[in-house]
């Protein structure tokens, strides 16, 4: 756990939201960004499972339900990787902020609460480079089932179906997203990330992700 | 006779043979699968990135030269998990004979040359089960060049050419496959391989692995 522990040293500055689905983060992320833009800053935004490398055959493999945890855990890994090689370092290198839908974290919460081992997994993404700012949007299951599956059924992999929980699709969801939940919260002291409570206001957590993102480009020197 | 106890735990057998390209490995495993058929044995063979799943995306993406080398390492692991857990495992614990044309040991050789840190690569193995034999062809880099340029030509990643050792072909080849050699060669010991000498004719090297299987199949493990 090298790297992912360990401050950066390049000129960019890196953010990452993270959390379940429906907890809010890629709104924040999309205001975060536009604001940005708006300043003139020099900002990239990447999302999770994106990379022309491979993510159509994962999305492709989770339609037929064919992945094992392990497998699920290392393609992603690959994903990962190759926007962190193509995308993310060399923006951090030439200076811009760059803002990602999901990190590692996320594999770490999902990987884990599907049985892969925690420290496995964390030593597959050793190469992961440590974020300027964290943020974690703190949801409940309950809560987050309602606000994106009020008029379908939950997808077999955010089900965590593949663990045979619960033949109902909603229950699974709630047993599966509260492990993963459970495995944000251990991680919140382990990577120094920051949580925010997802039932805020959408104004009022722009604004705390605001003040945190230009203290932390004051202390580096960007204007 | 006592009885044979597999390394893995598993009621079938695991077998491997291991080697650099061109160094006989698929004519030797179809010999050696075509003699345990013979004798009434249930034979599983399995090659190496061969999954459904992702092979044919480590090809193209080898074709349009996408990979770096922790994409590489994680896309080979993760062809290797699935074909771990879909096929080798179910078979394993079936009571077949399960043969593997390469398994980690080739990984561990490649992405190492290619600058992997050694233990990252382990960790992503490191629930592979232990074969009950390994047999490693050994053949000089001249001998492999001669063989490799009279069959398939030589291979931009076979040549290593990915990792810029030289832009020349024949010189790439001989500096890749050497450095892969030096790596299998730390191996041997370590994971006990069967060295068998591999300028040796096809039938020599056919009686050698005969031989080493029959001695197990002797103590009754698998009647």
């Amino acid at each position: 756990m090298a790297k992912l522990t360990e401050k950066h040293n390049y000129e960019g500055t890196l953010v990452c939201v993270e959390g379940i689905d429906g907890s809010g983060k890629s709104t924040q992320l999309a205001l975060l960004r536009d604001w940005l833009k708006a300043s003139g800053k020099d900002v990239i935004y990447t999302e999770w499972n994106s990379s022309p490398l491979i993510s159509q055959t994962t999305k492709l493999a989770k339609k037929k339900n064919m992945l094992s945890p392990r497998t699920f855990s290392l393609l992603h890994a690959v994903d990962f990787a190759d926007r962190l090689k193509q995308i993310i370092a060399p923006a951090l290198k030439a200076g811009f902020i760059v803002l990602a839908d999901r990190y590692a974290f996320t594999a770490f919460a999902r990987d884990v609460a599907r049985g892969v081992d925690p420290k496995w997994v964390r030593q597959v993404y050793d190469f992961a480079i440590r974020p300027d700012l964290t943020i974690y949007f703190d949801i409940d299951p309950k809560t987050s089932i309602e606000r994106i599956c009020f008029n379908r059924t939950p997808k077999f992999y955010e089900a965590g179906m593949d663990l045979k929980l619960s033949n109902d699709p909603f229950e699974s969801y709630l047993i599966f997203q509260t492990r993963v939940v459970n495995e944000y919260k251990k991680m919140i002291k382990e990577f120094d990330i920051v949580k925010l409570d997802a039932n805020d206001s959408i104004h009022s957590k722009q604004v705390k992700i605001r003040k945190m993102l230009n203290k932390i480009l004051a202390d580096k020197g960007v204007e | 006779m006592k009885k044979f106890k597999t390394k893995h735990g598993y009621e079938g057998l695991l077998i491997v043979i291991e080697g650099t390209d061109g160094s006989g490995k698929s004519t030797q495993l179809e010999l050696l699968k075509c003699s345990l058929q013979d004798q009434s044995y249930g034979v599983m063979v399995s090659e190496w990135k061969t999954s459904r799943l992702i092979a044919d995306v480590i090809d193209d993406a080898k074709e349009r030269n996408l990979l770096n080398a922790t994409t590489y390492s994680l896309l080979y692991a993760a062809d290797f998990a699935d074909r771990l857990e879909n096929q080798i495992i179910p078979a394993l614990k079936s009571g077949f004979i399960v043969l593997l044309d390469r398994y980690y040991y080739t990984a561990l050789a490649r992405d190492v040359v290619r600058g992997q840190n050694i233990e990252w690569v382990k960790n992503l193995y490191d629930y592979a089960p232990e074969p009950d034999l390994v047999f490693y062809l050994d053949m000089p880099v001249a001998v492999l060049l001669k063989r490799i340029i009279g069959t398939t030509g030589l291979d931009f990643y076979e040549s290593g050419r990915d990792v810029g050792f030289s832009t020349d072909f024949y010189k790439s080849f001989e500096i890749y496959q050497n450095k892969c050699l030096e790596q299998y060669e730390k191996m041997k010991k370590l994971y006990g391989f069967i060295n068998i000498d591999g300028t040796k004719t096809i039938p020599q090297i056919h009686k050698i692995m005969n031989k080493e299987v029959q001695k197990i199949l002797d103590t009754g493990i698998l009647n």
